[in-house]
C-alpha cells in the first residue's frame, strides 16, 4: 500500500509543478509590471514633490527587492532585433520604447545608444525646456519613420539651439540609427544564458520551501490569505458533499426496492431536470424565493455576519453558522444531487441483479436488510472513486456559490484575485486546488481498499 | 453522416421528448439567425432610461413608446431583445469551439486509440529530429508572428516568417534525420507511445477543475472574444478525445478492422474510410452533451463578468443584473428558464442519441 502511494506521489508531483510553473510563466508575461501603476499615481499626485530622479531610485529599489528586475527564466530565445538588457530598462513606458525603437531600426546596439543619449538630454533639461520641446519628444516617442525622427530632432535644434555635448550625442547616435539600420534582423534569433539570477528559479525555490510570495494587494503572505479564506470554503464543501451523499444513497435506495416503481418514474425525471438548470440559476432562484423581503425571507442574504467568537459557546457558533450556511448548502447539495444518485442507483441497479442477492433473498432475509447489507457494500467500490473525482467539481460549485452569497471563501478570493490580476495568490489558489485533488485520489485509493478486501491482498 | 441522420430518423420517430427537444432547438437556431429582420423595437444594448425594471406584460406602457413585452433591467435593456441576442451570442461562442474542441479531440483520440503505445513505430534518429524541429517552428511560427502584430507589420512581413516556419522545420527535419542515422544507436526504430501521451496531457489538464482553469487563465488573456474561445477550446477537447480513444480501441477489436489492417491499408485509410464513421455516434454524443456544458460555462464567466467583455449580450449578464435589485424575479426568472430548457433540449438529444447506441451494442 505504501508502495502504491508513493507511486502516485512520484506522478502527481511532476503534474503539480507543470501547471503551477505554466501558470507562473504565463502571468509574468503580461506586460504592466507591478507596481508602476502605484508609482504612476504618486507622480500624479498634488503633494507629491519628489522629483524625476528619486521617484526612478525608489522605484529600482522596489524592483529589487521583489525580484522584478531580473530576467523571467534560466534561458531566453529573442528575436536579435530586440535589445538583451530588456528587463533592466524601467519604467514600462520606456521599455516599450527602446524595443520598438530598435525593432523598427533592426539595430539594438544603436538603438540603446540613441536611447541612452536621448534619456541623458531630457534629464538635463530645465522645467520651462522641457515645456518647449514637448511636442518635438512626443514625436520622438512615437514616430513611425526615419523622416519623421529627423524632422523632429530639427525640430528642437530650432526650438533650442544649444552646442552642448549631450546634443551632439543625440544628433550623431539618430543619424547612426538611421544610416546602420537593416532590414531583416528580427528573422534571426539570439539566446541567452541567464543561470540561476532569475524571477522563475527565485519563485521555484521560494515554494519548495513553503511560500507562495505576497500578495500584490495587500502585500500579505499568500499563505496567511488563503489560511483565512480556506476554512470556509472546506466546512461549506465538507459538510455539502456529506448531505449530498447520504440523500443520494438514501434516494437510489429507495430506487432499487422492489416496490420502488413509482420513485424510479417520478424522481428520474425530475433529477434529469434539475441536472439541466445552472448553479448560478439555482442559486439566484433560491436567493430570490428564500432570502428576499418581497417573497419569503427565511434566510439572511448575503456574507457571514459579524459575530465574537470568543464569548459565544460553540452550539451558538455552530447556529450562528448554519444561519448563513443553510442556502449555500442546499444550493450545493442540489446541484449535485442528480448526477450522484443516478451514478449510486446505477451502481446499486447493477448489484441487484447478482446470484448472491438472490441467496440473501431466498435466505428470507428481509428487503432492508438484503439491501443495506449485501447490496449497498459491494455497490461502493465504484462509488469512491467517484467521489474522489467529484471533489474537484464541488470546488467549481464554490466558486459560484461562494460569489453569490458573499462567502470570504477560496472561492470568492478566487473571482477576487482574478479580477485584480493578484497573480501569487492566483498561483497559490491552484497549487491548494492541485494539492487537495492529490490528497482525494489518495484517500479514494485508501477507502478503496478498505472497503474491498479482494484489493488490499492484491497490493500488498 | 448517413450513420447520423439515421439515428437521428429513428429516434425522431420513437420518442416524443427527442422529437420536441429537437423542435426547440431548431426553432431557437431559427429565431437566432433570423434576428435581423424581425421587428424588435429596442435593440439589446439600448439603454431606456425612463422605463427601468419594468416588470414583464405591463399594460401601462408610456404612449409613445414601443412597449417592452418582457420588461426591462436596471438600465432599462429590454429583456425580449435580451433574450433573443442572448441565444445569438451563446450559439455564436459555443458552436465553434465545441467544432474546433471534436475535431481535435476525436483526432486525438482515435490516433491513440489506433496506435496505442507499441504500434506506432518509428525511427529515433526521425523522433529526435522532429523534436529539435519544433524550436525553430515555435520560433517562427508562434514568437516571431506576435511579436509582428505587436509592432504592427505588414502583410509581407507575415508571408516572410510563415515561410520560413515552415521551411526551415522541413529542412532541418531532413538534414538532421540523415546526419543523425549515422549513429548505429539512432537507427533503431522504437516506438512512441501514443496512448500514454494522451493520457498523460488529459490527466495534467483535469487536474484542476475546468472553471477554475478556465478563470486564471482568463487572468492572463485579454478579455477577448478570440481569447475566450481559443480558451475554451483548449480546455474542452479533453472528453470527446477520451470517448474517441476508448471508442477506437473497441472498434480496433472487430473483425472487419481485423480484416481492414490485415489487407494491409494505411493508417490514413484506416482512419478515415474504416473507424471515423464508426466514431460519429459517440462523438454526436459528446458534442451535444459539450455544447450543454459550454452554454453553462459561458452564461457563468458572463455572470461573474470574467473573460468576457460587458457590451457582450449574454443570458448571464442578464442574470447578474438582479444582484442589485433581488424584487426584479423576472430578471432571473425568463433567462434562467430560456438557458435551463436550451440546456435540457441539449441532454435529452445526446441522452436519446446515447441510448440508440447503447441498444445496438
Amino acid at each position: 500500500m505504501a508502495n502504491f502511494v508513493f507511486r502516485r506521489l512520484l506522478i502527481a508531483i511532476p503534474t503539480l509543478w507543470l501547471i503551477a510553473s505554466v501558470i507562473f510563466l504565463l502571468s509574468k508575461l503580461m506586460p504592466g509590471a507591478f507596481g508602476s501603476a502605484h508609482l504612476a499615481e504618486q507622480e500624479a499626485g498634488y503633494y507629491s514633490r519628489g522629483d524625476a530622479a528619486s521617484r526612478d531610485r525608489n522605484y529600482r529599489q522596489f524592483l529589487e527587492t521583489t525580484g522584478q528586475d531580473r530576467p523571467l527564466f534560466y534561458f531566453s530565445i529573442t528575436s536579435a532585433a530586440l535589445p538583451d538588457s530588456l528587463h533592466r530598462v524601467f519604467p514600462e513606458r520606456d521599455r516599450d520604447f527602446l524595443s520598438r525603437i530598435s525593432w523598427q531600426y533592426g539595430n539594438p546596439e544603436a538603438a540603446a545608444v540613441f536611447f541612452r543619449s536621448l534619456k541623458l538630454w531630457e534629464a538635463s533639461l530645465t522645467e520651462s525646456e522641457l515645456q518647449q520641446v514637448q511636442k518635438y519628444l512626443f514625436a520622438i516617442y512615437s514616430h513611425q519613420s526615419p523622416a519623421q525622427l529627423q524632422q523632429a530632432i530639427a525640430g528642437m535644434a530650432r526650438q533650442l539651439p544649444s552646442n552642448t555635448g549631450l546634443w551632439n550625442d543625440i544628433i550623431e547616435s539618430s543619424e547612426h540609427l538611421i544610416v546602420n539600420s537593416s532590414g531583416y534582423t528580427y528573422l534571426f534569433p539570439s539566446a541567452q544564458w541567464h543561470g540561476t539570477q532569475n524571477q522563475y528559479h527565485r519563485w521555484l525555490s521560494d515554494l519548495i520551501q513553503g511560500s507562495l510570495g505576497n500578495s500584490l494587494r495587500d502585500g500579505r503572505p499568500v499563505t496567511m490569505v488563503l489560511s483565512e479564506a480556506i476554512g470556509n470554503t472546506w466546512w461549506l464543501l465538507l459538510a455539502s458533499i456529506v448531505i449530498a451523499t447520504l440523500l443520494a444513497m438514501e434516494l437510489a435506495i429507495l430506487m432499487v426496492r422492489r416496490s420502488g416503481r413509482v420513485w424510479r418514474s417520478t424522481l428520474l425525471p425530475s433529477l434529469f431536470l434539475l441536472d439541466s438548470v445552472p448553479l448560478f440559476v439555482l442559486a439566484m432562484v433560491l436567493l430570490v424565493l428564500l432570502a428576499n423581503p418581497a417573497f419569503l425571507q427565511l434566510f439572511p442574504v448575503y456574507g457571514m455576519g459579524y459575530y465574537n467568537t470568543y464569548d459565544a459557546s460553540w452550539l451558538q457558533q455552530v447556529s450562528q453558522w448554519l444561519q448563513f450556511m443553510t442556502l449555500p448548502m442546499i444550493c450545493l447539495v442540489l446541484a449535485n444531487l442528480s448526477y450522484l444518485t443516478n451514478q449510486f442507483y446505477q451502481a446499486v441497479a447493477a448489484v441487484a441483479g447478482q446470484d448472491f442477492i438472490r441467496t440473501a433473498r431466498a435466505k428470507g432475509l428481509s428487503e432492508q436488510v438484503v439491501i443495506r447489507r449485501h447490496m449497498l457494500r459491494n455497490a461502493l467500490l465504484p462509488v469512491i472513486t467517484l467521489l474522489s473525482d467529484f471533489l474537484p467539481a464541488l470546488v467549481a460549485g464554490a466558486v459560484v456559490i461562494e460569489t453569490v452569497f458573499a462567502i470570504p471563501g477560496v472561492g470568492r478570493l478566487l473571482i477576487d484575485a482574478v479580477l485584480s490580476r493578484d497573480y501569487p495568490v492566483i498561483v497559490g489558489i491552484v497549487v491548494v486546488v492541485a494539492v487537495f485533488r492529490l490528497l482525494s485520489h489518495l484517500l479514494s485509493d485508501l477507502l478503496y481498499s478498505m472497503a474491498d478486501p479482494r484489493v488490499r491482498s492484491q497490493a500488498s | 453522416m448517413k450513420n447520423l441522420w439515421h439515428i437521428l430518423q429513428l429516434q425522431w420517430q420513437s420518442a416524443p421528448a427527442f422529437r420536441l427537444s429537437l423542435l426547440y432547438l431548431t426553432l431557437l437556431t431559427v429565431l437566432a439567425l433570423a434576428l435581423p429582420w424581425l421587428p424588435l423595437a429596442y435593440g439589446p444594448n439600448d439603454l431606456d432610461l425612463d422605463q427601468i425594471y419594468q416588470a414583464p406584460f405591463g399594460w401601462k406602457a408610456e404612449a409613445d413608446k414601443p412597449r417592452h413585452w418582457l420588461g426591462t433591467d436596471g438600465l432599462g435593456r429590454d429583456v425580449l431583445a435580451n433574450i433573443l441576442y442572448g441565444a445569438r451570442t451563446a450559439f455564436a461562442i459555443s458552436l465553434p469551439v465545441m467544432a474546433m474542441a471534436s475535431l481535435i479531440g476525436l483526432l486525438l483520440g482515435a490516433m491513440a486509440g489506433l496506435f496505442g503505445n507499441q504500434r506506432l513505430q518509428m525511427s529515433r534518429a526521425f523522433l529526435i529530429a522532429l523534436l529539435i524541429s519544433l524550436v525553430p517552428l515555435s520560433y517562427y511560427g508562434i514568437y516571431l508572428p506576435i511579436q509582428l502584430s505587436n509592432y504592427g507589420a505588414n502583410t509581407v512581413e507575415f508571408i516572410l516568417t510563415g515561410m520560413l516556419a515552415i521551411g526551415l522545420s522541413l529542412l532541418l527535419v531532413l538534414v538532421l534525420r540523415v546526419f543523425l542515422r549515422q549513429f548505429p544507436v539512432l537507427k533503431e526504430k522504437s516506438a512512441l507511445p501514443a496512448d500514454e501521451l494522451l493520457l498523460r496531457l488529459i490527466e495534467v489538464q483535469t487536474s484542476i477543475p475546468r472553471l477554475v482553469l478556465i478563470l486564471v487563465l482568463a487572468a492572463v488573456a485579454p478579455p477577448t472574444l478570440l481569447a475566450l474561445t481559443v480558451l475554451l477550446t483548449l480546455t474542452f477537447w479533453t472528453g470527446t478525445a477520451r470517448l474517441a480513444r476508448a471508442e477506437m480501441m473497441r472498434i480496433r477489436e472487430l473483425p472487419f478492422f481485423e480484416a481492414a489492417i490485415s489487407l494491409g491499408y494505411t493508417p490514413k485509410r484506416l482512419l478515415m474510410r474504416h473507424a471515423v464513421p464508426h466514431l460519429m455516434g459517440p462523438v454526436l454524443v459528446a458534442f451535444s452533451f459539450g455544447l450543454a456544458g459550454l452554454l453553462m460555462l459561458e452564461s457563468t464567466l458572463s455572470f461573474l463578468n470574467i473573460g468576457v467583455s460587458t457590451d457582450l449580450v449574454s443570458w448571464g449578464r442578464m442574470i447578474a443584473g438582479i444582484r442589485a435589485n433581488t424584487a426584479a424575479w423576472w430578471l432571473v426568472a425568463i433567462p434562467g428558464v430560456v438557458l435551463s430548457l436550451t440546456v435540457l433540449a441539449l441532454q435529452t438529444f445526446s441522452y436519446y442519441v446515447l441510448q440508440f447506441l447503447q441498444n445496438k451494442k
